[in-house]
């Protein structure tokens, strides 16, 4: 088999889920930038509607990559190694951990993986709830945009860093 | 009808959006908060799911928290005119600080 299953969780998490993610994040930021000086010729109401749907899509995308993450590829990766075990690479974090020269892979882009991208998924579902029960207020509001935008230019941030560390972790200790 | 015009009303004034964003304020300084204690010894949420160790248990208080906050602001707010300004302030630093709860290199301030 050219993949195994958790190899394959893993591209969903990482390239599927959080690349989805980052799209949508990038796109909903662009609409509320976009909207500081609305176009005349385009519909309020379907410019709203659209930024409602990217950004509910987004939040589910985030939640889905978090809870894939947490609880199917995470265990995996966490295991401890049987004792007499010298083979480490079905063990990723004890492998990372057993070369002075990776450990900080665990010891801070893994530990920073564990719980920043649940914040950045509770930031964009608060945008998601107000995009789609105020749909063009909130377009039109420049406090409410802005803050807004603040939130989900830190929910980018954050799954673009994760994502980062998820890339070098992966290179270093794959889930094979 | 009466519903249906509070409903109206209720969406014409801000008080439902500045509580989920203030909320998801929250919800980030509760996972920070979380993360610090567990590192600092204090308190450790309960593990929920054992494959998975601590995080499990430290993210789900996290989301309750965050869900509860949001419940609860959003009964308060959602009628009124909240002043953006001074809770979106509050908002952006409570999220900071969670952040900072969450970034490996500080535990170790508290460790």
């Amino acid at each position: 088999m050219l993949f195994s299953e958790r190899s394959i969780w893993t591209m969903l998490h990482g390239i599927g889920l959080g690349g989805a993610a980052l799209l949508g994040l990038g796109a909903a930021l662009f609409y509320l930038y976009a909207a500081r000086s609305p176009s005349d010729s385009t519909d309020p109401a379907a410019r709203s509607g659209a930024f409602a749907g990217i950004t509910v899509g987004t939040a589910v995308t985030l939640w889905l990559a978090v809870l894939v993450g947490t609880y199917i590829i995470f265990p995996p990766y966490r295991a401890t190694p049987p004792p007499g075990v010298s083979d480490l690479r079905e063990f990723p974090r004890a492998m990372l951990l057993a070369a002075p020269g990776t450990a900080w892979l665990h010891a801070f882009a893994m530990e920073s993986k564990e719980h920043m991208p649940w914040i950045a998924s509770m930031l964009t579902t608060a945008v998601a709830f107000v995009a789609v029960r105020y749909r063009s207020k909130l377009l039109q509001d420049p406090s409410l945009r802005r803050l807004s935008m603040a939130l989900l230019a830190v929910s980018f941030a954050l799954v673009s860093f994760v994502s980062l560390m998820g890339m070098f972790v992966n290179k270093v200790a794959p889930l094979d | 009808m009466a519903t249906t015009g509070v409903s109206m009303a209720a969406r014409e004034v801000n008080g439902s959006a500045i509580a989920a964003l203030l909320a998801a304020g929250i919800g980030a300084m509760a996972m920070g908060a979380a993360v610090l204690l567990n590192e600092a010894g204090i308190f450790v949420a309960p593990t929920l799911y054992a494959p998975a160790g601590g995080v499990s248990g430290r993210t789900t208080l996290a989301t309750i928290v965050w869900l509860i906050a949001w419940a609860v602001l959003h009964n308060r707010w959602q009628a009124r005119e909240i002043a953006p300004g001074r809770v979106g302030g509050l908002t952006l630093i409570l999220v900071g600080l969670g952040l900072l709860g969450t970034f490996p290199p500080v535990w170790a301030l508290f460790g």
